[in-house]
């Protein structure tokens, strides 16, 4: 189990951040693409290249990277509701309502997997593809309930882990990745 | 009916303390199961669709320029320009620092980001010239707000998602509000500093001003590069994002050397897990805001409101009203992406401009990002400056006031928000 987790994990870290860059790069090349195409040496080059499928890639990518981002999301503690209440309960209380936040979670997100699963499994048979890159759709509308697996299972192992250790991830934004300054709240 | 049930049902499941996103789609699902005979499967389905628009994706980008920009060096420079240009004056160093939050703000799309770039290296530093600690949490604190009204804004790429408003005119409507903002918290810093004789610094001389300009410029240009590209139509808003993360990549790792090559994916992954947290609330509110106009909710309530022949100013009070409450409960693009939906059909149908009410509720979101309970910037300023929270809180209050007047301002006098987007876009609307 526990390297299942640790794999997981380092695939979820890898596709989530994988997808923001891919997204970024072609974005950036499209647009480069497009002011490039008056130069005329550069578009002797480029201009047997057709990238109209930019903007829709760039979706799917997000789309991905924002499903599965969320269950690293759940991971890492950002997602946060309102709290105000919670907090002025007495601590055995408080550990109710905070378990029952995350089953919550974890129910939510288990139903529109079944929910997307189903809408997938339709989606096979009628062999649509998207518009411009006539990807089938139902490759890319997987998202939906492989993201939502995911973070079902990450809300059911935070909830897990809070039963055993009292200890719930928080996220600081004051901290940012890699700033030489320490600046933790 | 219905709706009274939807949204007691909202209120109740976020009161429990489950994430935002979570609320919204449990109370989405509650209503498909028991009371409506839309299908269930639109959910799974709205759950893709309600993302599968270019504009959203403006928000990943920014995020991602964000935070490649807020590793200290962009942010430096602009504070060594700043400085260089108002740093002989009263409390010089702390009207420097709210000036490089407005520098920064025109390139950052969020303010807690600002108040990180800038208040990490400012705070410490004005409390070693002598500045009250207090004074310069609450400046810094307050003048990162603008980050969202400058823009580029992620609170207003949100507010034109949900409203379907042109985020460029947002944008540009944004601009004269942060500027007179800036001018108005730097003159008070002024005569406060005046009054409690605060620091000033040596003037520098045109050479130095000049040198500091040259040593800024890589920053300067990519407010020339995001403004200037959306409005010369050299691209959409969201490319403008797309380019600004590859050149916010390119200063941090090769020309100024903040970042390292082998940090870029632990940037990567904090702009992705921040996004997603985003665009996870916004696919589950555009599934809460689909389920309210489908129970025709928010035309029922503008119809409601204008039966009881409420006044313009009585209902942008109210709004106003609404608004700062709810920042007491939630952080700011939840705020936009609950209540637009159902607020703007009305201020449309009383006749309040559009973009006007964009940046009534983009300044609202500013409000509510300095006070507690659920203010980033003030977290943010409490742990850069280590201080503890109600002290802190001290520190910011009478900048709340100034805030919450300057609301009422841009409220009641609306070409503030509407003059350059009408002579920019020539046809006003």
């Amino acid at each position: 189990m526990g390297t299942f987790n640790r794999v997981l994990d380092h695939l979820e870290e890898w596709l989530v951040a994988s997808f923001m860059a891919l997204a970024t790069v072609v974005i950036f090349t499209s647009v480069l693409y497009r002011y490039t195409a008056d130069i005329a040496w550069v578009w002797n080059y480029t201009r047997h290249i057709n990238l109209t499928w930019a903007q829709e890639l760039c979706i799917y990518l997000f789309i991905w990277m924002a499903k599965f981002g969320a269950a690293y999301g759940v991971r890492t503690g950002i997602h946060v509701g309102v709290d105000v209440l919670v907090r002025l309960l007495a601590p055995p209380k408080r550990r109710f309502w905070v378990t029952f936040d995350l089953l919550a979670g974890a129910f939510f997100t288990g139903v529109i997997a079944i929910l997307g699963g189903m809408f997938v499994w339709r989606m096979v048979g009628t062999g649509q593809v998207s518009p411009d890159l006539e990807l089938p759709m139902w490759v890319v509308y997987l998202a939906v309930p492989l993201g939502s697996s995911l973070m079902c299972y990450r809300f059911l192992q935070v909830a897990w882990r809070f039963r055993r250790t009292g200890e719930l991830p928080a996220h600081s934004h004051a901290h940012v990745e890699g700033m030489q300054t320490e600046t933790r709240a | 009916m219905n709706g009274w049930i939807i949204f007691i049902l909202l209120i109740v499941l976020m009161l429990t303390g489950m994430p935002i996103s979570i609320a919204l789609g449990l109370t989405v699902l509650t209503f498909l199961a028991f009371m409506t005979d839309l299908p269930a499967e639109l959910v799974s389905q709205r759950l893709f669709t309600g993302l599968d628009q270019f504009a959203i994706m403006a928000i990943p980008f920014f995020i991602l320029a964000g935070t490649f920009l807020t590793h200290g060096g962009v942010a430096r420079r602009m504070i060594r320009f700043a400085t260089a240009l108002v740093g002989h004056f009263h409390g010089g160093l702390a009207m420097a620092g709210v000036f490089a939050c407005a520098l920064f703000a025109a390139v950052s799309g969020s303010s807690p980001a600002t108040v990180v770039a800038i208040g990490t290296i400012l705070i410490p530093a004005m409390e070693k010239q002598g500045y009250p600690r207090k004074f310069g949490v609450g400046a810094i604190g307050t003048a990162g707000a603008l980050g969202i009204l400058i823009p580029p804004s992620i609170v207003m790429v949100i507010y034109s998602v949900s409203t379907n408003t042109s985020v460029g005119k947002l944008f540009i409507a944004g601009v004269v509000p942060g500027i007179l903002l800036a001018a108005i918290l730097m003159g008070i810093t002024w005569v406060i500093a005046r009054r409690r004789d605060y620091p000033r610094m040596q003037r520098a001389s045109l050479k130095e001003i000049w040198s500091a300009f040259w040593d800024a410029i890589w920053g300067l240009l990519l407010i020339v590069v995001v403004i200037g590209g959306i409005y010369g139509g050299v691209f959409t808003p969201t490319e403008a994002a797309a380019v600004s993360a590859v050149y916010a990549f390119v200063i941090a790792v090769f020309v100024y050397r903040d970042l390292k090559l082998s940090d870029v994916p632990k940037v990567l992954l904090a702009s992705a897990n921040m996004s997603a947290m985003l665009l996870y609330i916004i696919t589950n509110a555009i599934l809460f805001s689909f389920l309210l106009t489908s129970e025709n909710i928010p035309q029922a309530m503008a119809q409601w409101i204008i039966d009881k022949h409420l006044s313009v100013w009585m209902f942008l009070l109210g709004v106003n009203i609404l608004l700062l409450i709810a920042g007491n409960f939630m952080e700011p693009s939840s705020i936009v992406l609950l209540l637009a939906p159902i607020l703007f059909p009305v201020a449309v149908k009383l006749g309040v401009d559009p973009i006007h009410f964009g940046i009534i509720m983009t300044i609202n979101m500013e409000v509510g990002l300095i006070h507690p309970p659920v203010g980033l910037n003030l977290y943010v300023a409490s742990g850069i400056a280590k201080m503890g929270l109600t002290e802190t809180t001290v520190a910011f209050a009478p900048w709340i006031v100034i805030m919450v007047l300057y609301l009422l301002l841009v409220t009641y006098v609306p070409q503030i928000a509407t003059w350059l987007p009408n002579l920019v876009y020539a046809r006003p609307g």
